[in-house]
């Protein structure tokens, strides 16, 4: 049951996916994996569309250096937690959905912990060891993961449905080396307004899935375009997987 | 032949994009891939290391179809074929 604010905050969109897919978007549970450059549009995007349950982890603190695409934050943030910083923003953002903010790194020993029975996973990490870890989580729980990256002007995004697409080792068998990436701001706000597109699409089972294909922006040309991706038959973290059709069935 | 080789990202910045070039019939991804990359030593180093192999997380595609790094030196390019070669990007 909707109050009449939000009846009123989500009748614009309701008239694409009805009330029915509002709730859809209100009974789910979303986990963010990291608050910066793609958490950030990510996070809001989807608190502003009103799924139900936001959990954000992130372990850093607001710095200068983040302000130019990590939107969430602000100058008066700087020297605080990400995730205290998020959370009153969120909230802030729309006040009828709750907001888990957790601050915490991501390893294996915690990361199933984290993800609980969350209805689909957010990759808007940095980097690829803890993407692994996120993919790993994905796949035992059969739980989606909606992996975003960016570098420059430069970002890709797929969407993963564990068992009946490829993962992300299928697609990125091994990490690229650790650096200080550099990036624009608008860069992450493309790519994560892509995930947290693909999220709404799921959870209320609009349009086609950017599943099976590789999203690839190029901010330079102003060109995208995107590259069919299969399953690795030898992958070492889903082949043993059986083909599944179930997992958006699910909600 | 004439074949086109697309790369992405911080490959692209370094090496350009769309580059259609001839080459003569027998020619295997990894020396085509390499002729390329030497127009630039930095476009080279993104993508190959200090014994001339591809760097582990380089992917590399043929008509959209993978070609594993251990595949790539006797994979023979065909006339049209259209190449890819891209690193994961890995920012948030």
């Amino acid at each position: 049951m909707f109050s009449q604010r939000e009846l009123e905050r989500y009748k614009r969109q309701m008239i694409l996916f009805g009330e029915e897919g509002q709730e859809r978007l209100k009974k789910a549970h979303i986990f963010i994996a990291g608050a910066g450059g793609l958490g950030s549009p990510v996070s809001i995007y989807l608190a502003v569309a009103g799924v139900g349950t936001i959990t954000i982890v992130d372990m850093d603190v607001v710095d200068q250096s983040n302000l130019n695409r990590q939107i969430l934050h602000f100058g008066r943030d700087i020297g605080r937690k990400k995730t205290a910083s998020a959370e009153e923003k969120l909230r802030e953002l729309n006040p009828d959905i709750t907001v888990n903010a957790i601050d915490a790194k991501i390893e294996e020993s915690n990361a199933a912990k984290l993800i609980g029975n969350a209805d689909g996973i957010v990759d808007a990490m940095d980097n690829y060891p803890t993407r692994y870890l996120l993919n790993d989580v994905a796949i035992a729980k059969a739980i989606p993961l909606f992996h975003g990256g960016i570098r420059g002007f430069y970002g890709q995004a797929t969407t993963i449905i564990p068992g009946t697409t490829p993962c992300l080792k299928c697609i990125f068998p091994k990490a690229p080396p650790k650096e200080v990436f550099p990036v624009v701001g608008v860069t992450p706000g493309i790519i994560g307004t892509i995930q947290a597109n693909e999220v709404i699409k799921y959870l209320t089972g609009s349009g086609k899935l950017l599943t099976n294909r590789l999203f690839i922006w190029d901010g330079m040309e102003a060109h995208a375009e995107e590259l069919c991706v299969e399953r690795n038959p030898a992958c070492e973290a889903c082949s043993g997987m059986t083909t599944t059709k179930t997992a958006r069935k699910k909600k | 032949m004439t074949v086109k080789i697309r790369f992405f990202a911080r490959f692209r910045e370094l090496l350009g994009t769309d580059i259609v070039t001839d080459i003569p019939p027998g020619t295997m991804f990894t020396s085509l891939i390499t002729t390329i990359a030497r127009k630039n030593p930095a476009g080279y180093a993104a993508i190959f290391d200090e014994n001339g192999a591809f760097h582990e997380f380089v992917i590399l595609m043929k008509n959209g179809k993978r070609i594993d790094i251990a595949d790539a030196a006797k994979t023979a390019i065909a006339d049209g074929d259209e190449i890819a070669v891209f690193p994961p990007v890995a920012g948030g």
